[in-house]
């Protein structure tokens, strides 16, 4: 399985890079929205996990133009900085859930395992149908 | 305004000396009237016993002259022999010295020996006897009196004396009808002496005066009584003898001028002193004018009344004395009332000085200024009024003043909450992200197995104090938080209620009773439910902190007045404790960002600084009070909003 990690700071996708790998998915990361676009193009990724704030295009952007080509794809919203109001705009725009920075490696892992687990689920059932 | 009010206290001033002047010009005039009325009357009854005296002094005068003149030896002599020529210049001198208007003699048989009238001698004998000679010869001793002579009696004794008695009855008001057009008859004073000698009765002289239209007599009693006093071109006594009813002797004059010879009196007076023969005393209507008067009944020689004597004075005069009196009184009260509207005005003055001050004061601080200047205090009820009004001041600068202080420190603490805040969302970010990094590779050091115990304990403390900073972190962001709130009608006892169950764990490992007390028919309250929990679980775990093992929390719930707004209506929270309390010094700091009294790490000072700041932005407010060793309460005040208890009440 493939997550993409977008962040603007190289110590949060370092982080993310050794506690995802270490869990056993394959890890790419990028340093802004463009270059997320740019990335999911060639590749197939399982999940997202985005930084909402980063200069130039936020991670709010990122949702929205994902979600228009890449509907089905997971996101996974984190943030240093939130307010009840990001965060219910972000489930509104199609985040799956968020996650707060400084997180826990384990809670980080565990939130992504229960995200794809609901999708596989959703997609169980949707599958047939295609 | 003020003028009005001293207008009304003149008013009640002028009303005051008005009703006192009529009540005493009414009470005066009349006591005036009755006292002047009074003492006119008791001196008119004196006057008509001195008129009296006067008549009966005339009367004895005429008998003394008669007595005289029987006691000469030549009368008796003459007598004796009747030589009646002699007798006649004799009596003729006798009447001309004693001003009689008839005289004669009648011999002991009963018969006329001579008069002084014009035919003297010889007397026939259809000629009748004089009757007050006929009353003497009759009883034998002398008599005199009033006399009553007819037409006949007149014409007997002179023809011109008949003539001067006819009097032509004058129509009169209010006198009792009378049919008879003129009056033929006389009334005489009279005395008749008989003329002894031994026991033989020689003759009977007699003589007398005919008070028809005759003037001496009244003027005499007009003079001496009244002594010529003149009222206005009128003499003011007046003097009268009736025959009968009739005016035959007067000086009351008619408007005319003449005397008022032929007039008759009233009938009441007719009746009350001829018929009854009393005595009348009171103010009558004479001739054309009102007169205090008096009448007494004449009584002639044979008993009957056959005439009035009358004395009276003008009216006007004593009319006049009481007009005169009210005038000065009038002008008394006039002076009075003249006295009431400077007085009133002055007092009005006075009075209203310190209270238009007042009024100008109580201008001011409206206008804002509460020192106004409000002059000197007076010693009275007024002196009151401006010391409550100097108080009222005093207190309302007070307020004013706390007021401002407490807006100031609600400016204070928000502003201090903003500076905070941007603070908080610039540092958040930034320190968030290291963070990330250095609680993720701890942990992931801290998985290895070759790590040495030592540098384990290490990472250890690094992860602790990462996960420390993230706690602050946290709170900081919380208290900067000025989201919206998002407000949904809520049944408090139902949001305390799950609350307290949240807690009820903790309580239960720290040993500490926690119990809630719903109070009834709350009404429904509007706030944002997930951070009105958060500032409950903030002050309960307080409460959890501050209490030690087998203390208890009460949670209580009810309506309540504001306490500072103006008795606003609103629910209330209450959660106490029995805890260590909080000491006073701490109370004013208790909702500073950072105060805390917790050990290092435990505690962030955050917690009732996010709480006032939601509760605050719900409108409510937070007060404490606490007294250290017995506990504290924390009382949470939200307003109702009418319009959600109106809901609830139709919804009931
Ligand atoms: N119920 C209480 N009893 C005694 N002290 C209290 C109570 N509630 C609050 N305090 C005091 O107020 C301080 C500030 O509280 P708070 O703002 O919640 O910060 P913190 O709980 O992190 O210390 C506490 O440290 C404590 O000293
Ligand atoms: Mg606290």
């Amino acid at each position: 399985m493939k997550i993409l990690v977008v962040d603007d700071e190289d110590i949060v996708l370092e982080s993310c890079q050794a506690v995802l790998e270490l869990a056993g998915f394959e890890v790419l990361l990028v340093p802004s929205a463009d270059k997320a676009l740019e990335a999911m193009k060639g590749n197939e990724f399982s999940l997202l996990l985005v930084d909402v704030k980063m200069p130039k295009r936020d991670g709010m952007y990122l949702m929205r133009k994902v979600k228009e080509q890449w509907p089905d794809i997971p996101i996974l919203v984190m943030s240093g900085y939130y307010t009840t109001e990001t965060i219910k705009e972000a489930i509104k725009m199609g985040a799956a859930t968020f996650i707060a920075k400084p997180f826990e490696p384990d809670e980080l892992v565990e939130t992504i395992h229960q995200i794809i687990k609901r999708e596989e689920h959703h997609g169980k059932k949707e599958g047939p149908r295609n | 305004m003020l003028y009005s009010t001293r207008s009304k206290l003149i008013a009640s001033f002028l009303g005051v000396s008005l009703l006192v002047g009529a009540v005493s010009l009414f009470i005066g005039g009349q006591l005036l009237y009755k006292a002047v009325f009074s003492e006119a009357t008791n001196r008119i009854r004196l006057d008509l016993n001195a008129a009296r005296e006067i008549y009966l002094t005339r009367i004895n005068s005429v008998k003394v002259s008669l007595n005289i003149t029987t006691l000469g030896d030549e009368f008796r002599l003459e007598l004796k022999r009747y030589d009646a020529p002699k007798l006649v210049n004799r009596l003729r001198r006798m009447a001309q010295h004693a001003e009689l208007d008839f005289a004669g003699i009648v011999t002991g048989e009963g018969k006329t020996l001579c008069r002084i009238g014009t035919n003297p001698v010889p007397i026939e004998e259809s000629q009748p006897v004089n009757p007050i000679a006929n009353l003497a010869l009759k009883r034998g001793v002398p008599v005199s009196g009033t006399v009553v002579l007819s037409r006949e009696f007149l014409s007997a004794e002179n023809p011109d004396l008949a003539n001067r008695a006819r009097i032509q009855l004058v129509p009169t008001r209010r006198a009792a009808p009378r049919e008879a057009k003129e009056e033929a008859s006389g009334m005489a004073l009279a005395a008749a002496i008989p003329v002894l000698d031994g026991d033989d009765l020689l003759g009977v002289l007699y003589g007398g005066i005919l008070l028809n239209r005759s003037t001496t007599m009244v003027d005499r009693v007009r003079d001496t009584v009244f002594q010529q006093e003149i009222y206005k071109g009128r003499s003011i006594g007046t003097a009268t003898i009736f025959f009968n009813d009739l005016r035959i002797s007067t000086n009351v004059l008619t408007p005319d001028g003449n005397r008022a010879i032929g007039t008759r009196v009233s009938r009441e007076v007719k009746e009350q002193v001829l018929t009854e023969g009393k005595m009348w005393t009171d103010r009558a209507f004479v001739v054309s004018d009102w007169y205090i008067t008096a009448y007494e009944p004449l009584v002639d020689i044979f008993g009957e009344r056959v005439g009035m004597l009358y004395v009276g004075v003008l009216e006007a005069k004593y009319a006049d004395m009481r007009g005169k009196a009210l005038t000065v009184l009038v002008l008394i009260i006039m002076a009075g009332m003249a006295l009431a509207i400077g007085l009133g005005y002055l007092l009005a003055d006075k009075i209203m000085s310190p209270v238009r001050r007042l009024i100008k004061a109580s201008q001011r601080v409206s206008e804002g200024n509460l020192s106004p200047q409000i002059g000197p205090i007076s010693k009275d009820e007024i002196g009151v009024l401006q010391n409550t009004f100097k108080d009222m001041i005093v207190s309302l600068e007070e307020r004013d003043k706390r007021r401002r202080e407490e807006s100031e420190n609600r400016l204070l603490q928000s502003e201090k909450q903003a500076s905070i805040g941007r603070l908080a969302a610039g540092v958040a970010h930034e320190i968030n992200n290291p963070l990330t990094g250095i609680l993720t590779f701890t942990r992931l050091l801290l998985r290895r197995r070759d790590i040495e115990d030592k540098s384990r304990s290490y990472l250890q403390k690094i992860a602790e104090s990462t996960v420390r900073v993230r706690k602050i972190v946290k709170g900081l962001l919380d208290f900067s938080r000025q989201t919206e709130l998002d407000r949904e009608p809520t049944e408090l006892n139902r949001l305390v209620g799950s609350t307290i169950s949240l807690m009820e764990n903790q309580a239960l490992v720290r040993g500490v009773g926690i119990a809630f007390e719903p109070g009834e028919n709350l009404p429904v309250v509007t706030l944002d439910r997930g951070q009105f929990q958060g500032v409950l679980i903030n002050i309960i775990i307080n409460a959890l902190d501050a209490t030690e093992t087998g203390g208890n929390i009460t949670v209580s719930t009810g309506i309540s007045l504001s306490a500072s707004d103006t008795g606003r209506k609103g629910v209330e929270i209450s959660i106490a404790d029995t805890g260590c309390g909080i000491p006073p010094e701490d109370l004013d700091k208790l909702f500073d960002p950072f105060f805390t009294t917790k050990e290092v790490g435990e505690g962030t000072g955050l917690g009732l600084a996010v709480s006032y700041g939601i509760v605050q932005r719900h409108g409510g407010t937070i007060r404490v009070q606490s007294e250290v060793g017995r506990g504290s309460a924390f009382t949470i005040w939200l307003p109702v909003e009418e319009l959600s208890e109106r809901r609830k009440n139709t919804g009931c």
